[in-house]
This record gives structure tokens, sequence and C-alpha cells, in this order.
């Protein structure tokens, strides 16, 4: 047994609501979408049958258009989280879920974290029919992202830094920056009880993103608002669906359905993926939809397509994330920004810390594409930190320092996944 | 090193414990669990047990087999079934075990059937409980053993039902050797979340027992044993765990099914 499992284990079943696990038990009081994909990812070395019931609740909360909702409300309490239920609304918008939700979506990571829970125990994922259930919903998700948030290039887009699941990154700079709108109404800021202002965004940010999302919320969350002033498309948001579109074909076979619609979506989406190269950062970026200009920053987010087989840049990547910029193996697992940029900041979020989802990403890329040394070597580092200080959401790269809050749930599950498949001795 | 999987001693063919035992060991298991009846039936066993023990056989837990417990209406009853594990606790000590379990009764009294209100006043059962968890602790720690408090549901007893409100007791009492047997069966009736139940009294579980939701042997119900298995290393629980289960088939046919399933999650 993992020497991490008992202890992952008891932020995990600390943080069990019954039919899903919040991401942490003060900060993040509901369940939100691409965190219970990767809490499955963890949850299958505990409970292949909880595993299942955290990704059958995240898609009984699908809409009716097909999108997954970034948060789902279960509790009825709306005191813990700002914007909760009583923001939202999604009770009084057409085609939205039973269940209060966000209107706005994460990345779809779900299809690659249904596949990984099947494969963790397939005879009971067989006689629960987890498959059968979860394909046409997961195809379904993905229908959403082409036909509501697909443009001419191929690529789906963001409409709000939220749904990159990287709320602050330097990407977003200067859009917000431009922006005079902002959010008018008081700003509640509960997440401040339980987490260091200086590690969380600020009231200004907060504002903008406010705005964005009552604007949203305001157009019915129908994605036909074309002025809507957030387009973005995003690189791990759409390496993550291509990645996903590969999970799906493999989905497909194992339910009898037809793989090669979801092959040729995972080959196109790859492909439109190279209109996010910079030549000038040597990586992926964001491109503001809009201006229609790229973002020029290294971000983590850019060496996510390194998950798919098909990249065009894989070495340029490679050379990226081992170098001064990224230090694999030198700093705390994987900098979600750029160490030598004038926006690095090692503590705030998503513009220098280092995250576990991320961490866990790349563990993935390197290790199917060969490099198991350093796959090993970033699990071990995040199996460490993740023992030394209670499961902390992410770390200061240069000093591993933990920041944010602690008994994290993704950060317990893919911890404990990354050292039971990547870092175990073979 | 997992836990020790251990089968109560009625499931098992043979006419002495070492008998029974070679076929527990042969059906996958690793000890037995022995059941201790009252009227110090379980104190005259003590040659038979001494012998067993001497012969090798692994039976770390007794689990008392009463009619009548330690929060009986019927004061002499009470008395007597403290007598009756003092007793026990003693002859545990003697085999150098582990300890005697029990709950705090067990078909007396149920507040889901009629007449719903017991005849006796909830600070009078807190009083009582106590007053024999106390002194059975003292005993127990005196003799180096322990004593394992059994919540039951709520249709087989109405004075401890949650491990919640059997730590609380524990905690009241302050005894180190009073602690929890956790039953999944129980469990499975009385925990909205049984894994976050064993988690939250981690520190006073003492002995586990399982049986499947119906209280067949595990596998024949619908309980979670991936779970079960991996609650089980969060609450770092090393000891034995006690299949105390009714059967859904021949003991032979049956049991040898249930150290796979648990082995494969523990």
């Amino acid at each position: 047994m993992s020497a991490i499992k008992p202890s992952a284990a008891r932020v995990l079943l600390r943080n069990w609501r019954g039919s899903y696990t919040v991401p942490a038990g003060g900060l993040y009081p509901h369940q939100w979408s691409w965190d219970s994909a990767f809490i499955a990812v963890g949850l299958r070395h505990l409970s292949p049958r909880r595993a299942q019931l955290e990704l059958d609740t995240i898609l009984s909360a699908q809409w009716e258009d097909g999108r997954l909702p970034q948060i789902v409300f279960h509790s009825g309490r709306d005191d813990g989280y700002s914007p909760g239920a009583s923001f939202w609304h999604s009770e009084q918008i057409p085609g939205a879920a039973p269940v209060a939700t966000a209107g706005l979506i994460q990345p779809p990571t779900h299809a690659l974290a249904a596949l990984l829970v099947h494969e963790a125990d397939p005879a009971e994922s067989q006689r629960r029919r987890f498959l059968e259930r979860a394909y046409p919903r997961l195809v379904r998700w993905h229908d959403y992202l082409r036909n509501r948030r697909g443009g001419r290039g191929g690529l789906a887009r963001i409409v709000h830094p939220w749904e990159s699941g990287m709320d602050n990154s330097p990407f977003w700079d200067a859009c917000l920056q431009a922006m005079t709108e902002t959010y008018t109404a008081l700003i509640p800021r509960p997440d401040l009880l339980h987490a260091d202002a200086d590690h969380r965004p600020s009231d200004g940010e907060y504002g903008k993103y406010l705005y964005f999302a009552a604007r949203y919320r305001d157009h019915g969350c129908d994605d036909a608002d074309e002025s809507f002033p957030f387009q973005f498309e995003d690189p791990a948001f759409n390496g993550l669906w291509a990645r996903s579109e590969l999970a799906l074909a493999t989905i497909a076979t194992l339910v009898a359905a037809d793989p090669l619609p979801h092959r040729l979506e995972a080959c196109r989406i790859t492909e439109a993926l190279e209109t996010l190269w910079s030549t000038e950062r040597g990586c992926y970026v964001a491109r503001d939809i809009l201006s229609g200009t790229l973002q020029q920053y290294r971000t983590v987010a850019g060496l996510v397509p390194l998950l798919l087989p098909g990249i065009r840049h894989t070495r340029e990547l490679l050379d990226l994330v081992r170098g001064p910029h990224f230090r694999l193996g030198e700093v705390a697992m994987v900098p979600s920004h750029d160490l030598t940029a004038v926006t690095f900041d090692p503590s705030r979020y998503w513009r220098g810390p280092s995250w576990f989802n991320t961490a866990w990403l790349i563990a993935e890329a390197l290790y199917e594409r060969g490099f198991t040394t350093e796959a090993e070597q970033l699990s071990r580092g995040m199996e460490n930190a993740a023992l030394e200080h209670d499961f902390p959401e992410y770390l200061d790269p240069h000093s591993f320092a933990p920041r944010g809050t602690t008994r994290f749930s993704w950060t317990a599950a893919l911890a404990l996944d990354a050292s039971t498949r990547i870092g175990a001795p073979r | 090193m997992t836990n020790a999987i251990t089968l109560q001693e009625h499931h098992l063919p043979g006419s002495s414990l070492e008998e029974k035992f070679d076929v527990a060991l042969a059906w996958g298991f690793d000890g037995i669990e022995l059941r201790s009846r009252g009227d110090f039936h379980f104190a005259s066993r003590l040659p038979e047990l001494r012998r067993a023990r001497d012969a090798g056989v692994i039976m770390p837990t007794a689990c008392v087999e009463m009619s009548h417990f330690i929060g009986a209406f019927d004061a002499e009853l009470r008395e007597d079934a403290i007598t009756q594990l003092a007793s026990q606790l003693s002859v545990m000590a003697e085999l150098g075990g582990v300890g005697v379990m029990t709950p705090g009764s067990y078909g007396m009294f149920s507040r889901r059937l009629p007449p719903f209100e017991p005849p006796r006043s909830p600070e009078s059962d807190h009083r009582i409980l106590v007053d024999a968890l106390g002194r059975l602790g003292e005993h127990a720690e005196r003799e180096g053993v322990e004593l394992f408090l059994e919540p039951l549901n709520r249709y087989e007893d109405y004075l401890v039902n949650t491990l919640s409100g059997a730590a609380a007791l524990i905690v009241e009492i302050g005894s180190p050797a009073v602690l929890i047997v956790a039953d999944t069966y129980h469990m499975n009736i009385e925990e909205a979340d049984p894994a976050g139940a064993l988690l939250e009294v981690a520190p006073h579980i003492g002995h586990l027992q399982a049986s499947d939701s119906n209280r067949l042997e595990p596998g024949a119900g619908h309980l979670d044993w991936a779970l079960f298995g991996a609650t089980v290393a969060a609450i770092g629980y090393k000891r034995s765990i006690a299949i105390e289960s009714r059967l859904s088939g021949e003991a032979a046919t049956v049991l040898p099914t249930v150290p796979p399933l648990l082995r494969r999650y523990l």
C-alpha cells in the first residue's frame, strides 16, 4: 500500500458530503466541476464505487444544453461562497439543472476521469453500468463545447477567467485592465475568512469577475451575447478537451459505440491548438478572440498540450519545462507562471504558485511520453509536499511553503494517484 | 501487515478449538473470535481455552453471548452482567487475548417499536452505563485487557446506537481500557456516513466486526468493502476484524469467499 494512502484517505473521507466531495472544508463548500473530476481520479483508489458516484453526481447536474456547470450548490446553503446560488438563480434559466448551479463551466476533465475511474475496477464499473450512464452525458458535454462554445478556429472559447480554472492567470490581465465596468453591488468575500488575502484574488479583480458573471447570467447563459467582453481560447482548456475526446474514444469502444468521431475530434482540436502556439514564447498561450491577440505569457496552461500525442511542439515544451522558466526538478512541482516574468508572484494563486492538479497533468504527460524518471520525481515531489504540509492547496515554487487552504481534496486525490501509479516502484 | 481476519467460533465445524482453528485457516481466516456465555460458562472453558492457546490457536477477542447486559432494566441482571463480563475479561487476560465486547443491551427495548418509551429515564440510562463501564474499565485495566462497547442499531437496542454516542460515554469514563467495537452492519443503519463516522472516533476504536448490509457475510449484501478497507487504513486500525454474520449459504461454501474479498481492500 502506498505510504500516502491513509493520510490522503482521511482528507477525502472528511470532505465527502454524501454524494460528492467538497474541494476543502471551509473555503469551498459546494461541488466544483473540474475539482470533482480530479477528486474522482484519487477516490478510485479508495472506493471505485464512490469515485463513480462523484462523477455521477456532477453529471447529474448537466443542463439541457449539455453543459456541466462550474459549481453545483447541493446543500441549499448560500452563506459559504460568493457568488452562490442566490446570485445565479439558475432555477429561473430555462434548461438549467434541477439542482441550483452556476451558469459558467470549467475545463472538460470529466471523460478523462471517467475512463480512469472505470479502469480502477472494470467489473464493478460494468456491474453498475457506469460507463453506459456516463458516456451519453459526456458526449453531450463535448457537443456543448463544440456547438455553443466553438468558434471558426475550431477551439472552444471561455467567457470568464473562472472557466479556465486558473482565475487570475496573467492571460486575462490586458482584458481586465482595459475594462471599465465592474460589479456595482456589494462584493461579499467569504473566501477571506479561510485564506490569506494576499494569496487570493483582490477585490478589484473580484468586481470584474462578478461583472462578467452577472452579464453572462443576465443573458440567460445562452452563449449568444456576441459582444460579450471576455472571450478567450485557452490552451489548457482546449488541451484537456482534446485529451478527453481521446478518453471518450476508448469509452466508446467499451460501450460498443463508434470511437472514430472522438478520435477525429481529438485530432481536429489538437490541430486547432496550433493557432495558439507562440513562437515568441516557445509555448502555447491564450488568445483574446475579440482583439485577436495572443497573450504572450508562459504559463502552466501552455504546457498542458503536452498531454496530446499529436502535438507538434513536444520538444519545445519539454525544453521549456526543464529550462529557466519552469525549472522542473529544481523548484516545487511546476510553477503556474514563468519564474522569470515580471508578472510572477510566488504566492498569488495562478500567477506563480505550483498546483497539484497541473503537476499531475504534466507528470501524466511525461510518464506517457517515456520520461519516467522525471515523472517519478515530479510525483514524489507531489507526495512529499502533500504529506509534509497537510495537503495544501498550492505551494510557493521557491520556498516550497504551503499556500491557500489545507486538506485540499484534489491535492490528496492526485498525490495519491500519482504516487500509486507513477511514483510507485515497479 | 494487513489486519488479521477472524471468524466467530460457532460457524466452524470441529469438536475442539484446535480443529475449528484448522478449518478457519483452511477457509483463509487468521483466527477465531470466541463467544463468551454467562453463568461463568466462559470461565469453565478455561482448560479448553488454555489448551487451544498452547496449541497456537489465535483467538484475540470474545463476543458476549448472554440474555441480559450491563444496561438491563433489572438491577440484579445488570449486576450479573457486570460480574460475568469481569470474569470474561479475566479469562481473556489469562489467555493473553485483547478483550471482550458487549452492547448496552440487546433485544430489551427499541424506541422504534411499541410502546416506544422505555420504562427508565435517559438520565438513569446514562448513569447506569457510566457506572457499569467505569467499573468494568477499571477491572480491564487491572487485567491488562480491554472492554469493547458495541453500538447496536435502533431496532435491537436503544441505549447506544451510534459511534459518536459510544465515544461520548467513553470520553466521560476516561478509562483507556474501554473502547468501541464498530460493526459494519449496525453502522450501515445508524451512521449517515459510516466512513466519516469511523474517522471521527478513530482514537476510540478497539475492534471491528464485519458483516454486510443484510447481516450476511461480507460480499452477500451491498456494502462498499473497498471503502471499508480504505477507511480501516485511514483510521490506522491494525487489529483483527471479526466476521459476525448470518450466512447466505453453507458455511464451507460461503465463508471461504470472505477473506479474499476483504484482503483485496485491506
